[in-house]
C-alpha cells in the first residue's frame, strides 16, 4: 500500500457542529453508518423472509385469502413427496460435484493464467466471458447446443467422431449431468479469477526459498499456494456453494424438471409447487429447507478452512 | 516486481532449447488453449447461429459449424420487431442504479464494520453474510406482495429497491476486507490534525479504497445484469422488461423457438458487461485480490 | 366440407345432459326477447360486477379507462395480431385503452399466480385450462356476461363450460379452443404402403413400427412438460384404454386398475418396439413442430399450427402434408384440446370496460374475423362458431373442426377443481407414460402416480 500524502486539513478553532461532533465518536458514526443497509436489508430481505416462514407454517395458498396455521404440517407432507426427495438429493449431488470441478479447474486455470504468454489480457478477458454473459442467455445458448434435434454436440459425435448421439436431456443422468456441465462452464471463470488473485499475492520469495531448500514443484504448491490460497479458498467457495444450492435458473431454463420430474433441485421444485401449483405454504416449506441445509454446508466449509492461528 | 514465471525460467537456462520449448507448450500452451475452446465455443456457436437463416438452422443435414449464406435478418427482427432496445436501457438502468446504492450502503457499511470499533459489530457483520442464505425462491413472493403494497409493479423500481439485498452483502464483505488492509495510522493521524472523523473517512480512506469500490462495482453490475426470478414476477408490461426476461418471454412462441433471434440478443445482451470488464479486468483482480485475500 | 351441425348435435352427445340442453334453449328464447344488441359507446353509467341483482345490462367502456389484458403468445401470430387491432379498434371506438400483453404459455403459468397472489397486475387475465378453479376468488363472477352470450350465441361447449363455472358461477367468460390432430407426411406414408392414417391406437402402433423399419420418419409426440402437446395426448390415451383418473365427483382416486395397466402397457410395448420416436422425453411444445419442419418426423399431434406454417410459411412440405383425427381405443375415442378462457380480476379498477372489450372481441363479426385469420388454428365455444366459415376454406382443416365435440378437460371425468388443475400442472399422468416407457414397469409408475394423485385429491383442506 503506497502511503499518500496526507491533505493538509487546517485545525479549524471555531466550534464544529453539532452532528459532527455527535459522530466523532466511533459508536454513533458506526450506527449511523450501518443505517441505509440496515434499512435495505430490513424492509426488503428480513421482512420477507419472517414472512416466508410464516407462510411455511400455513395453508397458504394462490387466491385463496383465508390461511390459518399448521404448524409443520407442510413439512410432514413434503416427507413422503417422492419428488421432494429426489429434489433434495440431487440438489446436494448438483452442489457438490459442480463445486470439486470448478475447484479443480479453476484452481488449474488460475495456475496458468499466471504464468507469461502471449495474448495474457486477452485471454484473461475471454476466459471471463462464461461468467459475464446474463446466465438465462447461456443457458438457452446450451439448451440450443444440447436440443434434441439439433443439437450440434451430437453432430460433432456422429460425423466427425462416428459416435452416437445422446439424447442430453432425455434420460435423467444425462440431463442432471448437463446441468452439471452448464454449471460448470459458467462457475469456473470466477473461480479462476479469484484464485489468480490470490496467486498474485504470494511473495515470490517463498518459492525460491523453498526451491532452494530441496523442494520440487508438487511440494511447493502443496506447502506455499495451498496455504496461502486459503483466504480466496473460503470465500469462493462458500458464495459458490450458497449461490449453487439456490440456483434457480439454470435448471428452469435447461430442463424445467424433465424428464418426469426427475431433474428439480429444491429452488425449481419449490416455484412449482408454489406458484402454478399454488400451495405457496408448501413451496414455502420446501424453500425453507434449503436454509439449514445451506448453514451446515456454510459451517463445513469454514470448519475446514480456517485458518489455524 | 519481477512474477513467479520470469523467475522461474532463469535457473532453467542450462537445459536445452528444444525441450523447454516442448515443455512450456505441453505444460502451458495446450491447456490454455484447451481452456479457451471449452469456454468460447458456445460463443462461436451463439455467433454463428444469429448469423444463420433459418432454413440452415433446421437443415439437418448441413454441416452446423459453418454458414453458407450469412444473413443479418435475425439481428434487424431484434431490433425493429421487438422491444429489444428498451430491454436493453432497462436492464442498464436497473443495472446502474442498483449498483450505485449497493456500493453506497456497502461503503458506508463496510467502513463502520472495517474500521469502528462498537457494541454489535461483529454480530451485524455476521447477520449481513448470514441474509446470503436466504434463498430467492422463498423470499419472491412475499416481495411481490410487499411491491403490490407500495405499488410498484411493472416499474424498474421494483427491481431497483430489492436487487441490493443481494448486492450489498457481498460488496460490504469485500470493502470489509479492503479497509482492513489500509493501516489504521492514516486516520489517526488526520484526527490529531484536527480533522473530525466523517472528513478524515471520506477524504483520505475511501479515496484509497478504490480498487475495492471498483471490484465491487463490477461484481454488483454483473449481477444485477443476470438477474432473473425478480424480473419475471415484478415486471409485467412489454417496455419494462428486462433483457433475461424479455428474450426468454417474447423470443420462445411456444410453438417455435427463435434461435436466430435468440442468438444475436444473448450476444448483444452481454456487450455492456463484457466491455465494461475489457476495460477494468486489471482493476477486478486487484480488488479481489486485496479485498477477499486480507478479508 | 365441413357437416352442418346445429344445437341438437351437441345434446345428443353424452356428456350433455337434458338438462343443460332445456336450459340452453330456454336462454335462447329469454335473451331473443330482449333488447337489442347496444354496442357499447362512451359514457354512460359505470356499473359493478356483473352479478348485480335485477334485469342484466350490458357493460359500457367508461371514456379514459385503461385496462390490460395478459395472454399467451399464440402459436399463429397473425391471430394474435388481429386480436390487438380489434382492442385498437375499440380503444378507439370507445376513447379508452385496451392493451394485450402476451407472454409464452410457459410465463403465464408463472405471472398468473403471481399476479393473484400478490392482489394486482392485469385486468383480464388468459386462463388455461382450469385455471378459473384454481384462482376462483380473484376472478369477479361473470356469469351475467356468460348468460348474455349464450343468449347470442347459443350453446358452450362442455369443456369451456366445465372450466369456468365454479360451483354455480362462472368465473370467466369463455373464449376459445385450439384443437389438437395429427399432422401427417402423406409420402411417407405412401411410401410405407399404408393407405390412410390409423383410426386406433393400435394401428398407430403397427403404422409406425412399419415407417420405423422402412427408415421413413418416425411418428413422435412429447413425453416431456409440454403444456400442450403431452397433455393433448396422454390424457386421451389413458382415456381410450378405459383409465380415469378420479371419480366424477373427484373424491376418489381410481388410477389403479387394469384399463391403465393396459394403457400404460400400450405406451411401453409402443415405445420399445420403435413405433415412436424415442428421443422425446424432454420435448416440449415448440420440439415437435421443430422436428416436423426438419423433415425429420412423419407425423405428430398439434395444434394447427404446424399445418398452417407449412401452408402460409415455410411452403416445404405443404404438399405433402396432410391432417387427421384423433384414434381411438377399445373404449372409447377423446380428444383433449388446448383451452383458453378470459376472466376478469377483482383488483381491477375498471371492470365493466373489461367486460365490454371481452364482450365486443365475442361478437359474432369480430370474432369470426379472428377466427379466419388464425386460419383454422382457433375454434369456437359457442354454438355459433360450430361451423364458421373458415372451416370451410380449406379441406385438410376438416379434422380441426371434428374433434372439437369429443373434447375432454384434464382429470375427467372429475370435476374440474383445484385438485385436478393440480394434478395437470404437475403432468403426474404424462410422466406416468414417461416413466413407464423408461422403466418398462407398468405396476410401478402406476402404482407412484397413485400415490402422487391421492396426496392432491385427498388433502385434508
Amino acid at each position: 500500500m503506497s502511503t499518500a500524502t496526507l491533505p493538509k486539513i487546517a485545525a479549524e478553532p471555531k466550534r464544529r457542529p453539532l452532528h459532527v461532533r455527535l459522530l466523532n465518536r466511533e459508536a454513533p458514526l458506526g450506527y449511523t453508518l450501518l443505517v441505509p443497509t440496515m434499512l435495505m436489508l430490513l424492509v426488503f430481505l428480513a421482512f420477507p423472509f419472517l414472512w416466508g416462514i410464516w407462510l411455511s407454517v400455513t395453508d397458504a395458498q394462490i387466491g385463496v385469502d383465508e390461511t390459518k396455521f399448521i404448524g409443520g404440517a407442510n413439512f410432514l407432507y413434503e416427507r413422503g413427496d417422492t419428488v421432494f426427495i429426489q429434489s433434495f438429493w440431487n440438489t446436494i449431488n448438483y452442489t457438490l460435484v459442480t463445486t470439486v470441478f470448478k475447484l479443480v479447474l479453476g484452481l488449474s486455470m488460475a495456475l496458468l493464467l499466471n504464468q507469461v504468454f502471449p495474448f495474457q489480457r486477452f485471454v484473461r478477458a475471454a476466459l471471463l466471458l462464461p461468467w459475464i454473459i446474463p446466465s438465462v442467455l447461456s443457458t438457452l445458448a446450451w439448451r440450443w447446443m444440447f436440443d434434441p434435434t439439433f443439437s450440434v454436440l451430437n453432430w460433432v459425435l456422429v460425423h466427425p467422431l462416428h459416435s452416437v448421439g445422446v439424447n442430453w436431456l432425455g434420460t435423467t443422468n444425462t440431463a442432471l449431468a448437463s446441468l452439471m456441465v452448464v454449471n460448470i462452464w459458467r462457475g469456473v471463470p470466477f473461480y479462476g479469477i479469484s484464485f489468480l488473485a490470490g496467486l498474485q499475492v504470494i511473495p515470490v520469495d517463498l518459492y525460491e526459498a523453498a526451491r532452494v531448500d530441496g523442494a520440487n514443484r508438487w511440494q511447493q504448491f502443496r506447502e506455499i499456494t495451498l496455504p496461502l490460497l486459503r483466504p480466496v479458498l473460503m470465500v469462493v467457495l462458500m458464495l459458490s456453494t450458497i449461490l449453487t444450492f439456490a440456483d434457480f435458473q439454470l435448471p428452469y431454463v435447461l430442463t424445467k424438471g424433465a424428464p418426469y420430474n426427475s431433474t428439480n433441485v429444491l429452488s425449481t421444485w419449490a416455484f412449482n409447487i408454489g406458484v402454478p401449483g399454488g400451495d405457496i405454504g408448501i413451496g414455502a416449506a420446501i424453500s425453507l429447507v434449503l436454509f439449514p441445509i445451506l448453514a451446515i454446508a456454510i459451517a463445513g466449509v469454514l470448519i475446514s478452512l480456517r485458518s489455524k492461528d | 516486481m519481477a512474477t513467479l514465471a520470469q523467475r522461474r525460467r532463469a535457473p532453467k537456462s542450462e537445459r536445452p532449447f528444444t525441450e523447454r520449448a516442448a515443455g512450456r507448450w505441453l505444460r502451458i500452451y495446450v491447456p490454455i488453449l484447451l481452456f479457451i475452446l471449452i469456454t468460447l465455443f458456445p460463443f462461436y456457436w451463439m455467433a454463428i447461429t444469429s448469423i444463420k437463416s433459418d432454413q440452415e438452422l433446421l437443415d439437418h443435414d448441413q454441416n452446423p459449424m459453418f454458414v453458407i449464406v450469412p444473413t443479418l435478418y435475425h439481428y434487424h427482427y431484434l431490433f425493429f420487431e421487438t422491444h429489444f432496445l428498451q430491454w436493453l436501457t432497462n436492464t442498464t438502468i436497473v443495472a446502474i442504479v442498483s449498483t450505485a446504492i449497493s456500493l453506497f450502503c456497502s461503503l458506508l457499511s463496510g467502513y463502520a464494520l472495517a474500521r469502528l470499533r462498537f457494541r454489535g459489530a461483529n454480530s451485524i457483520g455476521w447477520g449481513i453474510f448470514v441474509t446470503y442464505l436466504v434463498p430467492p425462491t422463498l423470499l419472491f413472493l412475499p416481495l411481490a406482495l410487499l411491491i403490490r403494497t407500495f405499488h410498484l409493479f411493472n416499474n424498474l423500481f421494483a427491481l431497483i429497491l430489492t436487487y441490493p439485498t443481494f448486492l450489498i452483502p457481498f460488496c460490504t464483505w469485500l470493502l470489509i476486507g479492503y479497509f482492513k488492509s489500509i493501516p489504521r495510522e492514516l486516520e489517526e493521524s488526520a484526527l490529531v490534525d484536527g480533522a473530525d472523523r466523517i472528513q478524515a473517512m471520506v477524504r483520505i480512506v475511501m479515496p484509497l479504497a478504490l480498487p475495492g469500490i471498483l471490484s465491487a462495482g463490477m461484481f454488483a453490475f454483473t449481477l444485477s445484469w443476470n438477474e432473473f426470478l425478480y424480473a419475471l414476477i415484478f415486471m409485467g408490461d412489454t417496455q419494462s422488461k428486462t433483457i433475461p426476461v424479455g428474450v426468454v418471454q417474447e423470443l420462445i412462441r411456444g410453438d417455435d423457438f427463435f434461435w436466430g433471434q435468440l442468438m444475436a440478443a444473448a450476444l448483444l445482451g452481454s456487450i455492456p458487461v463484457a466491455l465494461l470488464y475489457s476495460f477494468f479486468v486489471e482493476y477486478f483482480v486487484a480488488g479481489m485480490t486485496a479485498g477477499a485475500v486480507k478479508g | 366440407m365441413a357437416e352442418i351441425r346445429d344445437i341438437t348435435d351437441y345434446a345428443a352427445k353424452d356428456a350433455w345432459s337434458r338438462r343443460k340442453f332445456l336450459q340452453a334453449t330456454g336462454l335462447v328464447a329469454a335473451s331473443l326477447a330482449a333488447g337489442p344488441i347496444i354496442e357499447a359507446c362512451g359514457g354512460g353509467t359505470s356499473g359493478g360486477t356483473s352479478n348485480t341483482g335485477g334485469p342484466y345490462k350490458v357493460p359500457k367502456a367508461r371514456a379514459g379507462a385503461k385496462v390490460q389484458l395478459l395472454q399467451w403468445n399464440s402459436f399463429v401470430k397473425a391471430a394474435d395480431d388481429e386480436f390487438k387491432r380489434q382492442a385498437a379498434e375499440f380503444s378507439q371506438a370507445n376513447s379508452c385503452t385496451v392493451t394485450i400483453q402476451t407472454v409464452s404459455g410457459d410465463d403465464l403459468i408463472a405471472k398468473t399466480p403471481a399476479a393473484v397472489e400478490a392482489g394486482s397486475g392485469p385486468d383480464i387475465i388468459q386462463m388455461e385450462y382450469g385455471w378459473p378453479h384454481l384462482y376462483e376468488q380473484a376472478c369477479i363472477d361473470v356469469t351475467a356476461d356468460v348468460n348474455y352470450l349464450k343468449g347470442k350465441l347459443g350453446a358452450i361447449h362442455q369443456v369451456n363450460d366445465a372450466f369456468c363455472k365454479v360451483g354455480d358461477a362462472y368465473r370467466a367468460i369463455p373464449y376459445t379452443q385450439v384443437p389438437n390432430a395429427w399432422s401427417y407426411r402423406t409420402d411417407m406414408w405412401q411410401q410405407a404402403g399404408l393407405s390412410k392414417f390409423p383410426t386406433t391406437w393400435d394401428e398407430l402402433a403397427s403404422n409406425g413400427k412399419q415407417l420405423s423399419d422402412k427408415k421413413l420418419g418416425q411418428i413422435a409426440v412429447s413425453l416431456g412438460h409440454a403444456y400442450g402437446d403431452a397433455i393433448t395426448m396422454w390424457y386421451p390415451v389413458l382415456w381410450d384404454f378405459g383409465g380415469r383418473e378420479a371419480t366424477a365427483d373427484g373424491k376418489t382416486v381410481t388410477i389403479n386398475s387394469k384399463e391403465t395397466l393396459a394403457a400404460v402397457n400400450w405406451a411401453i410395448n409402443t415405445w420399445n418396439s420403435n413405433s415412436i420416436a424415442q428421443n422425446t422425453l424432454s420435448w416440449l411444445d415448440p420440439d415437435n413442430n421443430q422436428a416436423y419442419h426438419s423433415g425429420l418426423i412423419s407425423a405428430t399431434l398439434n395444434g394447427a399450427s404446424i399445418y398452417l406454417k407449412e401452408k402460409n410459411i415455410n411452403k416445404k412440405y405443404i404438399d405433402v402434408t396432410d391432417n387427421a383425427a384423433q384414434p381411438g381405443g377399445p373404449k372409447g375415442l377423446s380428444t383433449l384440446n388446448l383451452i383458453f378462457n378470459h376472466a376478469v380480476m377483482k383488483w381491477s379498477q375498471e371492470q365493466e370496460t373489461a367486460r365490454a372489450f371481452l364482450l365486443y372481441a365475442m361478437e359474432h363479426d369480430n370474432y369470426s374475423k379472428w377466427m379466419s385469420v388464425a386460419g383454422g388454428y382457433d375454434a369456437g365455444p359457442y354454438a355459433a362458431f360450430t361451423n364458421d366459415p373458415v372451416w370451410g376454406t380449406d379441406p385438410k382443416l376438416k379434422p380441426f373442426h371434428d374433434v372439437v365435440p369429443n373434447g375432454k378437460w384434464p382429470a375427467w371425468p372429475a370435476v374440474p377443481s383445484k385438485a385436478t388443475a393440480q394434478s395437470q400442472v404437475q403432468f403426474i399422468i404424462v410422466d406416468m407414460f414417461a416413466k413407464a416407457v423408461t422403466s418398462k414397469d407398468a405396476k410401478g409408475s402406476i402404482a407412484d402416480a397413485e400415490q402422487k394423485l391421492k396426496r392432491i385429491y385427498e388433502k385434508p383442506s
